[in-house]
């Protein structure tokens, strides 16, 4: 039974709709109804509405420098402690909100779009199918961060170099989810029966595949969302992420790092931030997974 | 009698006394032995002295090389390998060096004129002061074993300071060595004069040179790099420690016994450490913005004396040595104060005028309508991010547009090779022992400096030989310098060293590390 | 195999910075900086070295590093111990802390010690890793001088100080790994104990505890090995960090530098290392899988 559609025997005998419909409202009050979801989703969504609203929340300008107030401890004027060129903490970590959500979130698109395309692809057409999995392997072959680096090299620093490099390195999980689901729908009697009716590749691809892969492609963009996050403030501390001067959790994590005896506070509260922000991504992507399906839990 | 007796035994009871309890004079506290362990910035990119310019080779080459000549304290030629001061012919176009003789090799081979004649070629092919020098140099030859003549084309002032420097150094190598590579290739053998010889290499991990047994240190007292050289540790380590915070951490622990390049943020914390003496490190560089003067935005000279006229320094200074007053120094002098011979002390010089009104209006005057100014500096020296940073702001306060690109090191310096890539950049400059080694000067390096008239007084830097007329000349380029603006020359900054106060002997004034003459007492 | 080779090699050359320039010092002009060129071969057309490349390969011929005058393989052998050591370090580490946590909590699933350990576990996977260490640095050796702040002693010379300088680094990179083990195990746990032969075990009527150790055990084990594998390779990517912040002299600080100082031949080779690694661990993993599942022996 493919999954996804949820229309379960028991449900209809338990007197169920039996209508798509029906079975997705009882799948998003199941979902709503997980702890971790609920938790998860809305520690999320406040971190979304931070970054959204972060002019509006910032004491100062994130960028401003005041040199003669070089690391400040927390007090009434800088909640949480200035860095050494006496930027405001508290800023710096609101704004930086903005560029680990943008990071984020653009690579879960852009992975989830590109992974559904190529796995598809490789899981419909055998020929191409071959060379697309070579590819995805070698990629594979890296350690992620390692690829993430040398990408970062190639192109310079820069937010939407770092989009890049990252939907890059985490394309092929997107990609190889895809094409194991479009492999195992494929053989499927309604599958066939499309086909044998004429219906074309793409058509087929995208009421019968697709939809399968909806739950488990959602939960596996959630996790990506909470790597890329991260991954963009190892690249900060690196020095290898977005240039120095912009605010971002791994940047300021960075310009702490010397500092830490006199000023343990410069890296500790984007390191929160970067926390709580992890923290939210996978109880949400856990919470998804559990109901959508307690199965993948296995791999 | 009885009464004399006791008199002379109580007597000689107490002298005896007081001899054991008496402390040690100090003169003869050098201790022999143990391992010294230095904490370096990174790998060296190579030990052949002829072939680099960097600092770090710099310092490991000169603890196993020599040169005819070194620099005593006040900066001015001495012997080392020669014997003394060289005779120089009536129309001053030849020199005459006698060697010492006895000199060892770590090979156990005698220095005589051959290997010093092929060690001097191969500098003047291959460094960067070699190749100056060498371009008014018609000859050097063996006269006899141990004396070499070098004939010039002209009259030239820096035949000496040339052959004392101790960056990019003449240092002298076996002639076996210098056959077996090419001025452009690193030489990978080893083999110097020097009091202490290399032992072993292992990248990443630590660089180890002994005492050299065979040393013949010279007879005059240490004075600033020269004089009298003598070893005491076994061994000398160098390991490397990219982490400057680290380089800290493992000072205070006791795991290294010297370090240097610190993070000047930890200035309070080595002062009040036990166990610590915080050195700085007078002088280390002074910062600079190099301007592309080829093409682009900053061939506009209004515009490079408007970005000297905004500048406030001080404050931009005070942070970047984190705060603290004894790691800065507020200057305009081309040459530290610490060169007396070359320091000048001007009055009225447009330097840290902060003028925002003139600024403005040699902006408005340069024609200037906001375009973005491309501003490359690097992390990988954090006080030129940090300068760099500051800058930008007060810049753009004063009505420019600085695009700042932060880049790393190695792209840094490719870029700035190339007039398309960049409007300014930002270095440090440290010491430069003659007025015509100031590389910002010419046209030869980065920025490509070609005006007219620093180009003459220069030439005529390079041919003067007396001391007060070069000095006059000098406080002319200077005063010429801040009208031209080729570069933006901010304040001094100092280093932050910090040494175990087990070990002795090391000289604090000198500008980079010497460990001859350093013993660990414990 | 092919493929990645290929892309690295591309890959390096096309990023921006000249390894002679750094090389030669700041204040080298261009002069020299051609003639050094010229020496290392780098004036050729890219498809010209490309091809030398391959053919230096197959002899076992990594070339040699510009920066550092040896060869690559060389550079390679000589800091490999480190890593090596720094991996094993963490995966006990790892291993040990998350093994007998998912265990437990999935033998006394809904308890409090399930509670507690799970909420760990996720905080172990959301906590960055290099916050983490430097954390344990301020708290462990600024604070209490407890440990070295970093540093590396080989375990051949001198043990006690390797144990010290290895425990920070270890336990920061094992503690992530940790916590995904642990929820591995624990879900392999819950999934066992709820198999027929474990009630049949009940009521023969033997000890909980026997019931657990003799049977539930081993057969969770069977996964968690897997995922043991993938936690070898995951640590390599995450060694890389940990041996910036501990300064440890290993591979990962020796790609980072190579990068920052263009150092082809060395990049190349550190990739190629570890891509080589990764697909011997997963073969590894596939081998000792087969080997303790029974189901698949007989198959």
């Amino acid at each position: 039974m493919p999954e996804g559609v949820a229309v379960s025997e028991s449900a209809v005998l338990a007197g169920a709709p039996v209508t798509a419909a029906g079975a997705r409202t009882r799948l998003v009050r199941r979902i709503l109804k997980n702890r971790s979801v609920v938790i998860g989703g809305s520690v999320f969504l406040l971190l979304a509405l931070v970054a959204l609203f972060a002019d509006a929340l910032a004491p100062y300008n994130p960028t401003r420098l005041y040199p003669g107030q070089r690391l400040k401890p927390p007090s009434m004027q800088n909640l949480l402690g200035t860095d050494e060129f006496g930027r405001d903490i508290a800023s710096l970590v609101l704004h930086g909100s903005r560029v680990s959500l943008l990071v984020g979130g653009v690579t879960m698109i852009l992975t989830s779009l590109g992974g559904v395309v190529i796995g598809l692809i490789a899981g419909y057409y055998r020929r191409l199918d071959i060379v697309i999995m070579r590819l995805m392997d070698g990629l594979m072959a890296f350690p992620a961060i390692l690829l993430a680096i040398a990408l970062m090299a190639v192109r310079g620093p820069g937010v939407w170099n770092v989009i890049f490099s990252l939907s890059i390195v985490y394309l092929p999980r997107t990609a190889m989810l895809i094409r194991s689901t479009a492999l195992s729908v494929r053989e499927l009697d309604y599958v066939l029966a499309a086909q044998a009716l004429g219906r074309g590749g793409l058509a087929i691809a995208f009421r019968h595949i697709l939809p399968n892969c909806m739950g488990p492609l959602l939960v596996q963009g959630t996790f990506i969302f909470a790597y890329a996050v991260l991954a963009e403030a190892i690249l900060g501390f690196l020095g290898v992420g977005v240039p120095p001067y912009v605010p971002s959790w791994g940047n300021v994590i960075a310009s702490g790092k010397n500092v830490i005896r006199e000023a343990f506070w410069v890296s500790a509260f984007p390191g929160l931030a970067l926390t709580i922000a992890g923290l939210s991504l996978n109880l949400l992507g856990d919470g998804l997974r559990d109901t959508l399906d307690p199965r993948l839990r296995r791999e | 009698m009885s009464y004399g007796k006791t008199a002379w035994a109580i007597l000689t009871l107490t002298v005896l006394v007081l001899c054991l309890a008496a402390p040690v004079p100090d003169a003869a506290a050098q201790k022999k032995g143990g391992v010294l362990k230095v904490g370096n910035l990174g790998e060296p990119p190579t030990l052949d002295a002829h072939w680099t310019t960097a600092t770090i080779t710099e310092v490991l080459a000169q603890h196993i090389y020599e040169g005819l000549y070194s620099l005593d304290a006040r900066s001015q030629p001495i012997p080392m390998l020669a014997e003394g001061m060289p005779a120089v012919s009536k129309d001053g176009l030849t020199y005459t060096f006698k060697l010492r003789q006895g000199v060892k090799f770590h090979n156990g081979k005698e220095m005589t004129s051959a290997d010093v004649v092929v060690s001097l070629n191969r500098w003047g092919a291959q460094s960067t002061y070699g190749k100056t020098l060498y371009a008014r140099v018609a000859e050097v030859r063996a006269v006899d074993t141990y004396t070499v003549e070098m004939k010039l084309k002209e009259k030239t002032a820096t035949v000496l300071i040339s052959l004392a420097i101790p960056n990019n150094a003449a240092a002298i190598y076996p002639k076996e060595v210098i056959d077996k590579f090419k001025p452009a290739e690193k030489a990978t053998e080893w083999i110097g004069t020097g009091p202490f010889k290399l032992v072993e290499w292992k990248p990443d991990r630590h660089i180890k040179m002994v005492r050299f047994d065979d040393y013949q240190p010279r007879k005059e007292a240490a004075s600033g790099y020269g004089g009298r050289k003598v070893v005491y540790v076994n061994e000398l380590l160098w390991i490397p420690v990219p982490d400057a915070a680290t380089r800290v951490a493992q000072i205070e622990t006791g795991e290294l016994d010297f370090a240097d390049d610190l993070d000047l943020n930890a200035y309070e914390r080595l002062k009040g450490s036990s166990g610590v003496q915080a050195i700085v490190a007078k002088p280390y560089y002074w910062l600079v913005a190099v301007f592309n003067k080829k093409e682009g935005l900053m061939t506009n000279q209004k515009l490079r004396q408007a970005w000297q006229a905004a500048l406030d320094m001080e404050p931009i200074m005070k942070n970047v040595a984190g705060g603290h007053r004894d790691l800065y120094r507020m200057d305009s002098s081309l040459a530290f104060v610490e060169n007396a011979p070359w320091h000048t002390k001007l009055q009225g010089l447009p330097w840290n005028e902060h003028n925002r009104d003139k600024a403005r209006r040699l902006l408005r005057e340069a024609g200037y309508k906001g375009e973005p100014i491309r501003f490359m500096t690097t992390q990988e020296y954090k006080w030129m991010y940090d300068f760099a940073l500051l800058s930008k702001q007060q810049l753009e306060d004063a009505g420019f547009t600085i695009d700042l690109q932060v880049v790393d090191w190695a792209t840094l310096v490719k870029r700035r090779n190339n007039s398309k890539e960049y409007d300014a950049f930002t270095t440090g400059m440290g010491n430069f022992y003659d007025p015509t080694h100031h590389i910002y000067l010419g046209p030869n390096w980065p920025g490509w400096t070609d005006d007219e008239e620093l180009n003459r007084l220069l030439t005529e830097l390079a041919r003067e030989g007396d001391y007060k007329k070069r000095f006059a000349l000098w406080e002319q380029v200077t005063r010429t310098f801040y009208d031209r603006v080729p570069v933006a020359r901010y304040g001094d900054l100092f280093g932050l060293r910090a040494m175990r106060t087990n070990v002795k002997g090391f000289d604090t004034t000198l500008m980079r590390p010497r460990f001859h003459n350093v013993w660990l007492d414990k | 195999m092919l493929v990645v080779v290929t892309v690295v090699f591309l890959l390096i050359h096309l990023i921006p910075g000249d390894p002679v320039a750094v090389i030669l010092g700041p204040e080298a002009n261009a002069q020299q900086i051609e003639d050094a060129r010229r020496e290392l071969g780098l004036d050729r057309p890219l498809h010209e070295q490309l091809l030398r490349f391959y053919a230096r390969l197959l002899r076992g011929d990594l070339g040699r590093s510009y920066f550092l005058d040896r060869p690559v393989t060389q550079a390679l052998w000589e800091r490999a111990e480190p890593t090596l050591v720094l991996m094993l370090s963490a995966l006990v580490v790892a291993v040990l802390i998350g093994v007998p946590s998912g265990i437990v909590a999935g033998a006394y699933q809904g308890s409090w010690w399930d509670r507690g350990l799970m909420t760990l576990a996720l905080l172990g996977v959301c906590v960055p890793g290099f916050w983490l260490s430097l954390n344990f640095i301020y708290l462990f050796s600024v604070r209490l001088g407890w440990l070295p702040v970093a540093g590396y002693a080989s375990v051949f010379q001198d043990p006690v100080a390797a144990g010290r300088y290895m425990l920070l680094p270890a336990v920061s990179l094992g503690f992530n790994q940790s916590a995904l083990i642990a929820r591995i195990a624990r879900s392999c746990m819950i999934e066992v104990l709820r198999q027929d032969y474990i009630r049949t075990a009940r009521a023969k009527g033997l000890a909980e505890r026997s019931v657990i150790f003799l049977h539930a055990f081993r057969n969770a084990l069977v996964p968690v090995v897997t995922v043991i594998g993938i936690t070898m390779a995951i640590l390599i990517g995450g060694a890389v960090v940990t041996e910036i912040v501990f300064n440890i002299p290993g591979l990962g600080r020796l790609i980072i530098s190579a990068i920052l100082r263009r150092d082809y031949p060395v990049v190349q080779g550190v990739v190629l290392l570890t891509a080589a690694a990764y697909m011997l661990i997963n073969l590894m993993v596939d081998v000792v899988y087969a080997y303790i599942d029974p189901r698949i022996r007989y198959a």
